[in-house]
């Protein structure tokens, strides 16, 4: 792929004018005003018939996890787990609303990515079929708003090693207890996964927190001792509500067990999450950068300084000419992406997280040149350029910080 | 109901200012211009799709909408765009603006009129570059039908006319045409209860503005037919009546003057402005 088709220029076109509609003029409330993402977002994919294509997707799904199941049931050995599936346009079909949405609302696309993505992802992956149906659809098609939370305040980057909230056997269920912070949809979730150490101590691995076992729990709004805080004041991402989850004493049934059996550990396959968070923030890296260069462009072309234009001037040409480094850069890395998911491929570990890495640094070095070539209205919220580098700065701490990929990369090359 | 809807593409109105002229001032300098769908025959496919279905279930198509545009190769976009937005089939007349007149565009439309004997023609009230506002009306006069231009409501009636309600100084004029007609409509079309098909209930309460294609109807749009055809076969040996003879971008601003008091103000404004 060397250039966006016709195809994916008219879904851009489409989605850019949905964006310009819709969102452009609700963004001081998504801003400053505390506006909550869902509704704007369920237009969209009402829309964009993202609606009906997620219900398609899901009935394929759920169609192999019953005949995984049944397989099991008649004592057969189930086909090895199915490889993710792209087809055709599908990854472009992702990515570009993914782009379009940065340009302007960056945080949209984080408060959709986990609703849809990591919520339902993880329940359509690890769920059973009754699961699935039982959660799935409804975090689709944002009927319900889904969160996923992992991290806790003792515990970001050393997500399993330090994580203290546990979940202990009782009878008919378990019981949880825990914090959880930083959870993107946290204070408007309606559906929850919730990812918690087994507290066993007769397990014959030993009951110490770091050899526990790691296990996922659905939960829903309103469940007896859940309490979800309301936003954080944060840097970026406004329009991505995120907040705090407190678990005390929290019965849950044991159909909520994520898979409904102690013997899949979280831990496994969740590289698989990681590698299709990391892909997404290489779009949202394209939008945050086509746009800072846009604006750019348009301020270096009309400000007038000592006389003349400030494009005239060769530090502020080097300033553009860095930006549309990045930009083609990161352009590539989307076009490989996409032609990946057509030939149904995917990245390994160690590239989704180079390709992370890289642009989520790209996205903030060239978001932090447009403030500086903008001047004193750069640091203003008028420019935009003020909004979209508060929001690029979280691409290299969300999804694995920029440490943790860089050690990520070398430790899987030197594995070979 | 068969509808053909005529388009033009334009450059982008909202980046007006990229519009350049060279010195020669023979022409305008099209590279680098993002080129649109000229807003009215935006529009104008908006109302056709509201024509050729029932509000309630937009997808059961109950008609056939053609899009025609004349262009070069590059206009396909447009045309795929109006695919994928509803429209059933495309033709393209190959073209460049310049070996273009409103007359000629006229005759070319009555040729692809005679082979798809539509029942109505619908375009925007005139196309935002040029603002010319003339090829609905010799279109209507070539092929001798009923014309109502400006329409902000069209309404099919069960016995097969259409009523057309035009806003003019006042008021509003309702015109009852029979088809073959031709209609160009003006920016109030797209209001939500501006057009009705004969199938689609009174009630019925559009969303504001034109539609927004699906992702799955763009992909899909792809395989629908798209014709293409010179210009010889379409305008029967007719030829450009008028020419461009110059081009001029509007005079650049003189900064305006301050004035001390109001007292000054309105000497200047009856003196100088002799506005008072």
């Amino acid at each position: 792929m060397i250039e966006w088709s016709e195809t994916h220029l008219a879904i851009r076109e489409m989605t850019r004018r949905f964006v310009e509609a819709e969102i452009v003029p609700k963004l001081d409330d998504l801003e400053h005003g505390d506006l909550p993402p869902y509704d704007i977002l369920r237009k969209m994919l009402a829309t964009f018939g993202m609606r009906d294509m997620a219900q398609v997707r899901l009935g394929k799904a759920l169609a192999k996890v019953k005949a995984r199941e049944e397989a099991i049931a008649r004592g057969e050995t189930p086909p090895a787990t199915v490889e993710r599936e792209a087809s055709g346009e599908e990854v472009a079909m992702q990515m570009i609303p993914i782009i379009e949405l940065s340009r302007h609302c960056p945080g949209m696309v984080t408060a959709l990515g986990v609703s849809v993505g990591l919520t339902a992802g993880t329940i359509t992956s690890r769920g059973t079929s009754r699961q699935i149906e039982r959660w799935a659809l409804d975090l689709l098609t944002l009927d319900k708003v889904g969160a996923w939370a992992i991290t806790e305040p003792g515990s970001g980057s050393d997500a399993f090693g330090s994580m203290k909230a546990s979940a202990r056997r009782v009878d008919g269920g378990y019981v949880l207890n825990g914090n959880k912070t930083f959870i993107t949809n946290g204070p408007y979730a309606d559906t929850l996964v919730v990812i918690c150490k087994l507290d066993d101590p007769g397990s014959p691995r030993g009951n110490e927190p770091k050899d526990r076992q790691v296990l996922s729990f659905v939960l829903d709004r309103g469940t007896k001792g859940l309490t979800q805080s309301k936003p954080l004041r944060k840097m970026g991402m406004h329009s991505s509500p995120t907040g705090e989850l407190f678990l005390e004493d929290v019965f849950v049934e044991k159909d909520r067990l994520l898979g409904e059996t102690e013997t899949v550990s979280y831990r496994t396959g969740v590289k698989d999450t990681f590698t299709s968070e990391r892909t997404g923030v290489a779009a949202m890296a394209l939008g945050i950068v086509e746009e800072c260069l846009r604006l750019s462009l348009e301020y270096a072309r009309t400000r007038v300084q000592f006389g003349k234009p400030i494009g005239e001037f060769q530090l502020i040409q080097l300033k553009i000419a860095k930006m549309e480094v990045a930009r083609m850069n990161i352009q590539n890395l989307v076009f490989r992406m996409i032609e990946l998911g057509r030939a149904g491929k995917g990245l390994s570990l160690a590239e989704a997280s180079a390709c992370k890495l890289y642009c989520a640094q790209a996205a903030m070095e060239v978001a932090l040149e447009a403030v500086q070539l903008f001047g004193g209205n750069g640091y203003m919220a008028e420019y935009r350029v003020e909004q979209l580098c508060r929001d690029a700065k979280v691409l290299q701490i969300y999804g694995g910080t920029d440490e943790i990929q860089t050690s990520q990369i070398a430790r899987s090359l030197l594995a070979g | 109901m068969k509808i053909l809807v005529a388009l033009k593409r334009v450059a982008d109105p909202d980046n007006a200012n990229k519009v350049k002229i060279p010195a020669s001032g023979d022409k305008v300098e099209t590279a680098g211009l993002e080129w649109k769908l000229n807003p009215f025959d935006d529009y104008a496919l908006e109302a056709a799709l509201r024509l050729t279905e029932n509000g309630k279930n937009p997808k059961a198509r109950v008609g056939e909408v053609v899009v025609v545009t004349l262009g070069p190769k590059e206009c396909e976009t447009q045309l795929r765009s109006a695919l994928a937005t509803g429209a059933d089939r495309a033709i393209r007349v190959e073209a460049t603006d310049e070996a273009l007149d409103g007359r000629l565009v006229a005759h070319a439309l009555r040729a692809i009129v005679a082979e798809e004997k539509p029942d109505l023609v619908v375009m925007g009230k005139q196309a935002v570059d040029g603002d010319n506002n003339q090829v609905g009306q010799a279109l209507a006069e070539l092929l001798d039908w009923p014309m109502a231009t400006f329409a902000a409501t069209i309404e099919e009636e069960a016995a097969g006319s259409v009523l057309v309600g035009r806003e003019v100084d006042g008021g509003v004029c309702t015109l009852r045409l029979k088809p073959p007609a031709v209609i160009t409509v003006d920016l109030r079309i797209v209001a939500p209860a501006s057009v009705y098909s004969k199938h689609t209930d009174k009630a019925h309460k559009y969303a504001d503005g034109v539609r927004f294609a699906a992702l799955p109807a763009i992909m899909a749009a792809k395989k629908k037919p798209l014709a293409v055809k010179t210009l010889a076969e379409v305008t029967g040996g007719a030829t450009p009546t008028a020419s461009y003879a110059k081009f001029e971008l509007p005079p650049a601003r003189k900064a305006g003057i301050k004035v001390k008091d109001v007292a000054e103000l309105v000497q200047r404004l009856a003196t100088e402005a002799k506005v008072l």
